[in-house]
């Protein structure tokens, strides 16, 4: 039975229509906000908590700073990176109905973990795809996590629906799921369905992935 | 006559100074704002200049209003600057006299 799910949970099963649905038109909320405008990030679950903070220094440019915790799925390996960070908006497409962006994201820090001594140095470059209207969003991550003997690449691929259309100034419900692999870590894709609400600059995401395991998103832009 | 005439002259008298007080807007249609979280920063932007009295917006009918105060001035230029830097597309930009409240119950209809 868990072979099956297995089977039914494998990255390779799953990624040409993950990969389609993202080229098709995904997004992920903005990782930078308007210019001169901060913006905080947050995630926590099981295997994985993060925190960082960029400020944008014009529309298409951010910098900041960001910390991260990762752990594999058995508990035995840990990695801890702190980075410095660059965001960069290549290109945004204005739709009536529609927004796309390509970003392009990129980091630079120091990561250690409980399997080797010291610290080495890590660079995480990597871009975001994303597609999104008042009622439908997608959004396609990679991050190509690597320092001296470690590859933490992460791809996640996001898809989902707002329940209704909200007025600007409404709280908007949304439901998303949410598929993501990490390499060196994580040898199953993590699969998370979960409810967004968005309150102008407000952004919070609750889900429980197939582990039973909660994971919480907060997004603040001020 | 001269009842008639100074009855004129106090009506006229009370809707001049309504007249100089009647709102005016600047109402701009604008392409790509699908999400509150990100189109909020049109609104920060907005608020901040002098002159805006009311800003609003409404994601459905792609549409920002600002209601710009009594006596000063603000041309669509500054407008349309401000929500390209907030990163988005003006498309359309008009002057028109209504205030905020009256476009929003417009839209609304």
């Amino acid at each position: 039975m868990r072979g099956r799910l297995q089977h039914v949970l494998s990255w390779n099963r799953w990624y040409p229509a993950l990969l389609l649905l993202s080229v098709m038109g995904t997004a992920q909320a903005a990782p930078m906000g308007f210019k001169d405008s901060w913006m905080v990030m947050a995630e926590n679950s099981a295997s994985w908590q993060d925190i960082s903070a960029n400020y944008a220094l014009t529309p298409r440019w951010a910098v900041g700073a960001g910390s991260t915790f990762m752990r594999s799925d058995d508990k035995a390996i840990s990695r801890t990176l702190t980075e410095a960070t660059a965001t960069h908006l290549a290109k945004r497409w204005n739709m009536p109905e529609a927004q796309a962006n390509v970003w392009l994201l990129g980091g630079v820090g120091s990561v250690s973990g409980n399997d080797f001594s010291g610290s080495r140095t890590m660079v995480t470059p990597g871009f975001q795809l994303d597609y999104e209207t008042t009622r439908i969003y997608s959004a396609m991550t990679a991050r190509f996590n690597r320092a001296d003997g470690l590859n933490h690449d992460m791809l996640s691929l996001r898809a989902g629906f707002s329940f209704y259309e909200a007025d600007y100034d409404e709280p908007q419900p949304w439901f998303i799921v949410e598929a993501r692999r990490m390499n060196g870590l994580s040898e199953a894709t993590e699969v998370t369905p979960m409810l967004r609400i968005i309150h102008k600059r407000y952004f919070l995401e609750l889900g429980v992935n197939q582990k039973n395991e909660v994971r919480t998103n907060l997004m603040l832009n001020f | 006559m001269t009842k008639i005439f100074t009855f004129s002259s106090l009506v006229l008298a009370l809707l001049s100074p309504l007249h100089a007080w009647s709102a005016t807007s600047i109402k701009a249609t604008v392409n790509g704002m699908v999400c509150a979280f990100c189109a909020q920063g049109i609104e920060k932007r907005l608020s901040q200049l002098d002159a805006a009295q009311t800003v609003f917006v409404d994601l459905k009918r792609k549409t920002v209003a600002v209601q710009i105060k009594e006596g000063q001035a603000l041309d669509e230029k500054t407008i349309a600057h401000e929500i390209t830097e907030a990163g988005y597309d003006v498309v359309k930009l008009e002057r028109v006299n209504q205030s905020v409240q009256d476009i929003k119950a417009q839209l609304k209809k």
